[in-house]
């Protein structure tokens, strides 16, 4: 087939689905389900063999012009673009087909595939965009598919409230990259990506404090969708959503958008030092604050959202310091173990009915064999273990961290991964080495197996990826058309201490028969609330911003009802009373008349004689 | 065949057989009106597809010369804006009628003055004539008053008057504003083609140029003086308020952009800045207060302050600076989508409202359980209005981000983070309204939800945005010329 029908088979096949699926089919859910999966289906095939051909020139179609600005919408394929796309539709087909089983029960599933559909379209578009405002059309399209998937349960409150954080959060960074994006249009005339990417020609070679402004602007929107500090606080409340849905928000799409963006316009970033300071510093910043909160919680969704949220901050700290590859990889491999993680998650939570990892465990967690040792695998890779996919993802980052010479940085990275081994190897111990085992009866007959074949078959996927993608690396930086760097055994003794150390100190806090099953970090109780409590930041959001929100739109109200309409009646009004006023003149009184009439010759007989 | 006079014809001929026909006969004046709004929309399709837009302009004239002793003549005409305003006026009407299906009080008048208003819009967007132009926009204006006194609902008197005093306050700018540019042209003509080879002296033109900004301005909803329209738009019944909001505010941002920016430029220039951050101001303050509003026709009443802000900032920022034809085209393109996004929102929330007898957001929590195509109906209207990508707001919107970011950055930021307002307002009537448990008070509405014919002028409206939203150039390419052929007076 040629490239064009390859890359609208990549693209554009969910898109069909969604509607039919939502529209046709609403109240046929297994057709509905069937549809999806067949665009879906189509979609990969479409990545694949656009994989398979290799990168090649984009296309361009015309497709908006104004003034001085033509644009062109597209698709870029090139090695990145390829890879991932592959990744997107591979990971969303495999949330798909466990969703049969997850969702098996829910009346509103035909809506639910449907808007999986839209998300998958979305992504993939995003992905292949050939020009930024391409990109940001269907950025801002990923959002609305997880605002609808986050609140699928809308008539939960709390489902509601989340999806409407989501969406507000990631705008207020939308707001930055937008003005961005912007800044970009009257110095070029156009968004093609290849084009502003232009070593020579492009946006690059402006460098100096316009560039820093524009990245910097960009890389608001990044920390909005890419869930960093201090707009991060939408993704745990995003657990509200169904659980297959978080594991493709988490893992190919929504969060994953923020980073791509970033490696795509990682040359202009390149050129952009200061910027890269600051992306440095909140990367790492938020990776080390939502560690701290994931070693705390006890729901074992909440756990892997700030994992997730950590996790992103190490992608972004290996792209600031420069590699692009280590960002790449680690975003590839995250995709992978992450869903992974989420989707053994689910079975628990569908077959406990609980998302306490405590509960789990005691109800006997491990029972689900299967489940569990692509538990073990899932959190050995998000640990950084070795040989496991996270590991050798991470090992880059180090390696460009260590690079870089920013030793605060390096170090910074280190506590972050020796607490992510804590946290993981925590939850993996909690749901299977309880304290106690409730043995309880299960009455499977109106359940169905726990782990039903369309639910495993997509989690067995996954741990092959999870263990086998780390000896990639080489496949994938050629993609990208970079050579990786050969690292030497000792340079990658740090990290790997740093993994053992905190599961070990799991496994004495949490593992071995005799162990307290409290953090160490409950020794320090002041340090311990902090964490609990999320560090106040919701709280203070709530306090300073939403109060402030509050203020102004009563004060604008106020102006409104007080000012505007009282005094457009009080106009009203006084037009009444000069009126009524102006009719006791009309009184029908002759000798009023007649006084009047006197009065006013008399006094201009007196104006007259005076002058 | 000449396709402007047919297109007024239409609903001229519409109008004449009403009145012939007996009130009683309400299916039969329902299916007229229907198909009146449907020839309107394939003759403006027709227009809109045989309109030369590489060549620009001012195509399909005719020009009849009617009291020759002060140069009246009926002469229509249409360039880009007037093609593209045209075809919208089109679709709220035929949807409008299709939306008042149901409608069983004195049929037979309501549509009559429907038709009337419609006949007034058609006629300003393709009069090149000042008289003839106003006489329109007076037409178009006057019907609003009975329409809601009669038809409307909650405080429906004080809605009229408060709305026919400042409109005809408008009015009042407006008149002497256009006599005198007839008088200081001194060319005995009210041709309004003839009077823009005139070059009017600078001292005059920035004289008069309020009068013509403010006199229609107010029926754009500017600020300060938008009080009237979410009053007027919360009394009046669904189609009409589709017509006022989808069309009528046009007809406003048209006049200042046919009359004020085409004869008067150098007036045009000397006032955008004070003019601008008025816009701005609306912008920001129209959505903050539709963010405390407790009434949905309140909260879209307020939002549309807020999107015709991006109008008339538009019109203003088209004046000054060099990214001028963006924003130009934005201030275009916004009249349209806005338009079509208000036909939907008001569409949709008064069919809500004809079967659950309220309007007020508190009421209502977890209908889109109960009702969800009606819902979803809303909640896409509500997107756009929010400028999301992929549907038709967000061009005209960028572009006038855009010329604003260049023009007056601090106003280009602030309005860019207006966004985030414009999205906490919208999806606070979505978890008010439409999220949540449902109430139990509504279960009757279940089987009631949006079906069949109700569902097509809701589709025909959503296709529109969605098809704009994803192929912008099928506006922009017929505006452009246009746009260009107007910045050069500047």
């Amino acid at each position: 087939m040629d490239t064009l029908t390859l890359a609208l088979l990549a693209t554009l096949s969910p898109l069909p689905a969604f509607f039919v699926a939502l529209v046709l089919l609403n109240n046929r859910p297994s057709m509905a389900q069937a549809v999806a999966i067949f665009g879906t289906a189509l979609a990969l095939l479409g990545s694949v063999g656009l994989l398979l051909q290799g990168p090649t020139e984009p296309l361009r179609f015309a497709w908006f012009s104004s003034g001085q600005i033509h644009l062109q919408f597209g698709f870029l394929l090139d090695g990145m673009s390829l890879m991932f796309g592959v990744a997107v539709a591979l990971i969303t087909l495999c949330v798909m087909i466990y969703s049969l089983g997850y969702m098996a029960a829910d009346p509103g599933r035909a809506r639910y595939f449907a808007m999986l559909s839209l998300f998958a379209w979305a992504m993939l578009s995003f992905v292949y965009a050939v020009d930024l405002l391409q990109s940001f059309i269907f950025w801002e399209l990923v959002g609305l598919a997880s605002f609808f998937l986050i609140g699928f349960w809308y008539e939960k409150p709390e489902a509601s409230a989340a999806a409407r954080k989501a969406f507000l959060m990631t705008r207020i960074g939308d707001v930055g990259l937008f003005i961005g994006i912007l800044m970009i249009l009257p110095l070029t005339n156009n968004f093609d990506l290849p084009a502003l990417l232009d070593p020579d020609t492009g946006l690059v070679k402006l460098a100096g404090p316009a560039l820093s402004t524009i990245t910097l602007l960009i890389f608001m929107g990044i920390v909005g969708k890419s869930a960093q500090f201090p707009l991060h606080t939408w993704l745990p409340d995003a657990m509200e959503g169904p659980t297959p849905v978080s594991a493709l928000l988490h893992s190919a799409t929504m969060v994953a958008a923020g980073v791509y963006l970033m490696a795509r316009l990682h040359p202009l970033f390149m050129a952009a030092p200061d910027t890269l300071h600051i992306v440095l510093a909140v990367a790492a910043f938020t990776a080390l604050l939502s560690a701290t909160i994931a070693m705390v919680a006890t729901d074992i969704k909440k756990v892997l959202a700030y994992s997730s949220i950590s996790q992103l901050g190490f992608m972004l700290m290996g792209l600031a310091a420069g590699s692009l590859f280590a960002g790449v990889f680690h975003l590839i491999t995250h995709a992978v173990f992450k869903a992974l993680l989420f989707l053994c998650s689910g079975v628990y939570i569908h077959h406990f009915a609980t998302n306490d990892m405590r509960e789990i465990g005691r109800r006997g967690g491990r029972s689900l064999g299967a489940t569990t040792l692509g538990l073990a695998i899932g959190a050995g890779a998000l640990a950084g273990l070795p040989p496991l996919a996270g590991f050798f993802s991470k090992e880059e980052i180090f390696a460009a961290l260590g690079h870089e010479g920013s030793t605060l940085f390096y170090i910074a990275a280190l506590i972050a991964a020796f607490l992510t081994a804590y946290y993981t190897a925590r939850m993996f111990f909690l749901i299977a080495l309880p304290d106690e085992v409730v043995k309880e009866h299960h009455d499977d007959s109106h359940h169905g197996s726990p782990q039903p074949i369309v639910m495993l078959a997509p989690i067995a996927l996954l741990a092959i990826g999870a263990v086998g993608l780390g000896f990639f690396g080489a496949a994938i930086a050629a993609q990208l058309g970079l050579v990786p760097a050969h690292h030497e055994i000792a340079s990658m003794l740090p990290a790997v201490g740093v993994v053992i150390l905190g599961m070990a100190l799991a496994y004495f806090d949490y593992g071995r028969t005799a162990a307290p099953r409290r953090g160490f970090i409950a020794a320090v109780p002041a340090l311990h609330a902090l964490f609990v409590n999320k560090w106040y930041i919701d709280e203070f959001y709530r306090a300073v911003f939403v109060r402030l929100n509050d203020a102004l739109s009563a004060l604008f109200f106020a102006i409104e009802s007080r000012f505007f309409d009282d005094g457009f009646d009080q106009v009203g009004h006084s037009a009444i009373r000069a009126g009524s006023g102006a009719s006791r003149l009309q009184n029908g009184w002759v000798q009023f008349y007649a006084g009047a009439t006197m009065f006013f010759v008399g006094l201009a007989a007196l104006y007259i004689g005076l002058r | 065949m000449p396709i402007l006079s047919s297109i007024l014809l239409v609903p001229i001929l519409t109008l004449c057989l009403l009145l012939l026909m007996p009130a009683r006969a309400v299916s039969a004046i329902r299916w007229l009106c229907a198909l009146s709004g449907l020839a309107a929309s394939a003759l403006s399709l027709k227009l809109f597809f045989a309109y030369d837009s590489l060549a620009g302009g001012l195509q399909f004239s005719e020009h009849v010369s009617w009291v020759e002793g002060v140069g009246i003549s009926y002469h229509v005409a249409a360039d880009g804006f007037g093609t593209v305003l045209i075809l919208l006026n089109s679709l709220v009407y035929f949807t409008g009628v299709l939306t008042m299906w149901d409608l069983g009080h004195r049929v037979k008048e309501y549509f009559v003055f429907m038709v009337l208003l419609v006949i007034g819009v058609y006629g300003v967007f393709m009069s090149q004539d000042l008289f003839f132009l106003f006489f329109f926009y007076e037409i178009a204006v006057v019907p609003m008053y009975p329409l809601i006194l009669v038809w409307g609902s909650g405080n429906k008197d004080y809605a009229a008057m408060k709305l026919m005093v400042f409109l005809l306050a408008g009015s009042a700018l407006l008149f002497p504003g256009l006599l005198a540019i007839y008088h200081e042209a001194g060319m005995q003509t009210f041709d309004m083609v003839a009077l823009a080879t005139h070059s009017f002296d600078a001292e005059f033109q920035v004289f008069c140029y309020p009068f013509i900004y403010l006199g229609f301005g107010v029926l754009a909803g500017m600020f300060p003086f938008h009080g009237w329209s979410p009053t007027g738009h919360v009394a009046a019944p669904s189609a009409v308020s589709m017509l006022h909001a989808g069309v009528l505010m046009k007809l406003g941002a048209f006049g200042v952009l046919a009359v004020g920016m085409r004869l008067l430029p150098a007036g045009a220039v000397y006032w955008a800045p004070t003019f601008s951050v008025l816009a701005a101001i609306g912008i920001i303050y129209g959505a903050f207060v539709a963010m405390r509003q407790s009434d949905f026709k309140f909260v879209i009443g307020f939002s549309s302050v807020s999107h015709m802000g991006v109008v008339l900032l538009g019109l203003n920022l088209a004046t000054l600076g060099k990214a001028g034809a963006d924003a130009l085209n934005g201030a275009v393109f916004q009249m349209f989508a806005h338009g079509v996004m208000t036909a939907l929102f008001f569409s949709t929330v008064g069919f809500i409202y004809d079967r659950a007898h309220s309007k007020t957001l508190a009421d209502f929590g977890g209908l889109g359980s109960q009702m969800p195509r009606a819902v979803s109906l809303f909640i896409i209207a509500g997107l756009c209005g929010a400028g999301l990508p992929g549907l038709a707001s967000f061009w005209p919107e960028l572009l006038v981000f855009l010329a604003a970011l260049e023009t007056y950055p601090i106003i280009g930021v602030a309005i860019i983070g207006g966004l985030v307002l414009t999205a906490v307002y919208i999806l606070r009537v979505f978890a008010l309204a439409f999220y949540g448990p449902p109430n139990p008070r509504w279960e009757g509405l279940r089987t009631q939800d949006m079906r069949g014919m109700q569902l097509l002028p809701r589709a025909i409206l959503v296709a529109v945005l969605v098809f704009f939203g994803f192929y912008p150039n099928a506006m922009l390419n017929t505006i452009n010329q246009t746009t260009a052929a107007l910045l050069g007076r500047f």
